[in-house]
């Protein structure tokens, strides 16, 4: 992923990794260069992801090492649209403190990603940026724990230590705001891939709005709660947007940021933190309640990926792009055009002599009710095939409507 | 005597009736009297299975506590183990060995001679058995919901409508005194004008993801199993969880169709209509061989303007089961004996004798009995039964199809909608038909 470095800039004692691209509506700066996580995997992931978006131009400030000379960091805020933080570490020197609150206060945007809440535990202005945090020897003194707990939003201001988490595991993500321009379209509840669920956050918790929590169950040494998962922050004029997942860890695999709930709403939140609204579409494989779904390399999916794993299906393998076809077919389907622009390129699987018998027989199975006259002589050609035969007649007989009675 | 020459007591006397005689023996069967095909109350109900897996045994041993009133004879599976189960619970009821066990159900439907079958078998395998056994003049107790189709449906209504026979669905809440206060509260008005109703419903199963293909045990009659339905590899899915496969179900959402619909229908006089428009979403599982929705909430709209909202009990205010919204308060039943109103007073109401009282059943199977003998509707006739299920079954080709449905309940198609239409139907795997009736 390096490759795509265009640019490498050595400036003023920190790096400044450059983008050098099309024009995009934002750029976007991600700071990090200290953490106690895998920073150098997760800036270029989260570059990664933002790019994909063909919205943002995404630059990489990587500060000095930790214990290193921070008087040289003072990355310029105001060339930026949205700042994203992937940095738990050192102090950054008054002046950029200075800078960052001012660029914030008139209207900068800002994303506070993971392990971004656990820093700056003295800084103020940073924790009512971030509303909530953890860890770092955060307790009553920084503000509440905030949560939720049978539906209600609690304001909880018992004594206690700030930031925990189980054991890494698959979680439910439930909207609360499913009408912030950030979630709205997408599910109301989905699965998220293998990661920490941060609990017992607090903090200020001013102009702070949740927009979805998780369930900390108490069998994965949970809270039992509802903990804050997405949040909005107002600050100034700025605009915050805090995701508490997506942990990357030294393992050569990360479920967390590879799991499509937290790429897009990560791409959402940071385009609301850069104009304060969303102009993304929801992309076809985003999970839902019954299951997490994982983009290794980051990319969406595709309609020619589906179809290509279609003509290669075999019944062992992953109906994955079986029901992304579906999910499109539903999302067209009021519209005859599209519709058939679908049907044919589904009619060159059935045609293709390398695709495979169970391939075919999930696009007969889809054709027999979304299929029109353009499919059939397609379909009557497979029922001269012994093995395609009856899911073949199956198709052409539904075609027909319903049997009389 | 034995069972069996108990069970052909009704044989006898109808080959003793066919040829004439005068000379008739102390037990009639009713045919044979022209009491309308019903069975004369002396008689036990000679009664047999077909579908014996866990509802079937269960049915079967709600029959058998009605004890004197009904012998059980015959069973039919697909299973050996299952049937093997079921004999040894007849068996033992009877101290005998005499229950008969078929594996095909042309078979038993063919040499048994009974009054009745309870038949709970997947759902993919409603329309074409149910006929059969209508079309023998069998008196049915049916597994809901009663069809996997609408055009399976309608062919089985039609079936018993011809054949006059006797039809009790296993919608059983309708034998629950909560559900019928409940509706009949709201019929008789208690919470005014109805507008709109929810009814809350079990989520799906989030599945198994793709297990490998095995060997059928061999037990199991695999390709009986199938049926009609596509011809597919054996994966150590078949009793119990082809709830979870399109294929053989719709799901919970058609599963409990036949129970809360049922009941929100019956409460508000819909039991003999369907909804006009549906539209809705459900969530399918994006992996594995489950592929029903796990999630799902759609609404209906009725002529009279009615609204009904069916979705998975996790997104109503009041959860699992049926709730009645009228322009004067709310009624809200669920099974462990839950009838609740806006205003408690409103379940101590009175119906007076001019207004409307609903058929009274304390118990499903002993309904069924009773209607049997006295020719009577049941509690849970197979015309309300189709209204339920097609709810769920419109609601499911508005979620599939991701569009809004026109519904015509009179002739009961969808209009302008060829495509959704398709739906109305499955194609059967060859040699299987659904008959005409």
């Amino acid at each position: 992923m390096k490759k795509t470095y265009s640019l490498l800039l050595l400036l003023a004692g920190f790096l400044l990794i450059q983008s050098c691209q099309e024009k995009t509506a934002y750029r976007a700066l991600i700071i990090t260069g200290q953490s106690n996580h895998n920073w150098k995997a997760s800036a270029t992931i989260l570059k990664t992801i933002l790019d994909q978006t063909k919205l943002f131009t995404t630059d990489i400030a990587q500060t000095p090492k930790e214990g290193g000379d921070m008087s040289t960091f003072h990355p310029d805020f105001s060339k930026y649209n949205v700042i994203v933080l992937d940095y738990n570490g050192d102090s950054w020197p008054e002046p950029t403190k200075k800078a960052f609150v001012e660029y914030v206060k008139n209207g900068g945007g800002v994303v506070s990603y993971h392990e971004a809440d656990n820093s700056f535990p003295d800084w103020k202005e940073y924790n009512e940026m971030t509303g909530l945090g953890g860890w770092n020897h955060r307790s009553e003194k920084d503000g509440p724990y905030v949560y939720y707990s049978k539906n209600v939003l609690v304001i909880d201001t018992a004594k206690g230590s700030g930031g925990s988490h189980g054991p890494q595991h698959e979680y439910l993500v439930r909207a609360r705001k499913a009408d912030h321009p950030i979630l709205k379209g997408l599910p109301v509840a989905w699965l998220h891939g293998k990661d920490e669920l941060y609990s017992t956050l607090r903090g200020p918790a001013k102009n702070m709005e949740i927009l979805a929590t998780a369930y900390a169950d108490t069998a994965k040494r949970g809270t039992g709660r509802d903990e804050p998962m997405l949040m909005t922050i107002t600050y100034g004029k700025g605009r915050i947007f805090h995701t508490a997942m997506g942990h990357v860890g030294k393992e050569d695999t990360h479920a967390a940021t590879e799991c499509v709930g937290f790429i897009v709403t990560f791409q959402r939140g940071t385009e609301w933190a850069a104009c304060g609204n969303v102009t993304q579409p929801i992309p076809i494989d985003f999970p839902n309640v019954a299951c997490s779904v994982s983009r290794p390399d980051y990319k969406e999916v595709t309609l020619s990926d589906d179809l290509d794993k279609i003509a290669k299906y075999s019944i062992d393998k992953s109906t994955r792009n079986y029901t992304d076809l579906q999910a499109r077919i539903r999302k067209v389907s009021g519209n005859p055009a599209a519709l058939l622009d679908l049907e044919k390129q589904m009619v060159s699987i059935l045609k293709e002599t390398g695709a495979t018998v169970d391939g075919k027989k999930l696009i007969l199975r889809e054709l027999a009710w979304m299929g029109s006259d353009y499919c059939i002589p397609a379909v009557q050609e497979l029922l001269k095939d012994a093995d395609l035969k009856d899911a073949a007649a199956f198709t052409l007989e539904r075609m027909k409507g319903p049997r009389k009675i | 005597m034995t069972t069996n020459s108990n069970r052909r007591t009704f044989l006898k006397n109808s080959a003793v009736a066919s040829v004439g005689t005068l000379i008739l023996p102390q037990i009639i069967p009713s045919t044979a009297l022209g009491m309308g095909g019903r069975l004369a109350p002396s008689n036990r109900l000679v009664l047999g299975a077909i579908g014996t897996g866990s509802q079937g045994r269960s049915n079967m041993g709600d029959f058998l506590k009605l004890n004197k009133e009904v012998q059980f004879v015959a069973l039919c599976d697909v299973d050996t183990n299952n049937a093997q189960k079921a004999k040894a619970i007849a068996d033992a009821a009877y101290a005998n060995n005499d229950c008969k066990v078929y594996g095909d159900y042309r078979e038993f439907l063919e040499k048994e001679k009974l009054d009745a079958v309870a038949i709970a078998l997947p759902d993919h395998w409603h329309g074409i058995i149910y006929t059969a056994a209508v079309e023998k003049k069998l008196n049915v107790y049916g597994e809901k919901p009663i069809c996997r189709t609408i055009r399976d449906g309608q062919t089985i209504v039609k079936a018993v409508q011809k054949n006059k026979i006797t039809w009790q669905t296993g919608s059983w809440q309708r034998s629950r005194p909560n559900f019928h206060r409940g509706a009949e509260l709201v019929l008789n008005g208690r919470i005014g004008k109805i507008q709109r109703i929810e009814v809350g419903l079990p989520n799906g199963n989030k599945g198994i993801g793709t297990p490998p293909v095995q060997e059928v045990p061999k037990e199991l009659n695999w390709d009986m199993w199938l049926g009609p339905a596509p011809k597919v590899a054996y994966r150590g899915v078949s009793h119990w969880n082809w709830r979870w496969i399109l294929d053989y179900s719709g799901g919970q959402l058609t599963d409990w169709a036949g129970h809360h619909i049922d009941i929100a229908n019956w409460g508000a006089g819909l039991e003999h209509t369907g909804p006009v428009e549906i539209a809705g979403e459900g969530v399918y599982p994006r992996e594995g061989i489950y592929n029903v929705p796990v999630e799902y909430d759609f609404l209906c709209k009725y002529a009279n303007g009615i609204e009904m909202r069916v979705c998975n009990a996790a997104r109503l205010e009041k959860g699992m089961g049926t709730t009645w919204y009228g322009d004067k308060g709310w009624i809200h039943v669920d099974r462990g004996e839950v009838l609740m109103a806006s205003d408690p007073k409103i379940l101590e109401e009175v119906i007076g004798e001019k207004e409307i009282h609903l058929i009274k059943s304390d118990n499903h199977w002993q309904n069924f009995v009773d209607c049997v003998r006295s020719g009577e509707k049941t509690i849970a006739p197979i015309e309300v039964s189709y209204r339920a299920i097609s709810v769920a079954l419109l609601g499911e080709i508005a979620m599939q199809t991701g569009q809004k449905i026109q519904w015509d309940p009179e002739k009961e198609e969808i209009i302008g909608n060829p495509m959704a239409a398709r739906l109305l139907d499955r194609p059967y795997r060859q040699p299987w038909q659904l008959p005409t009736i």
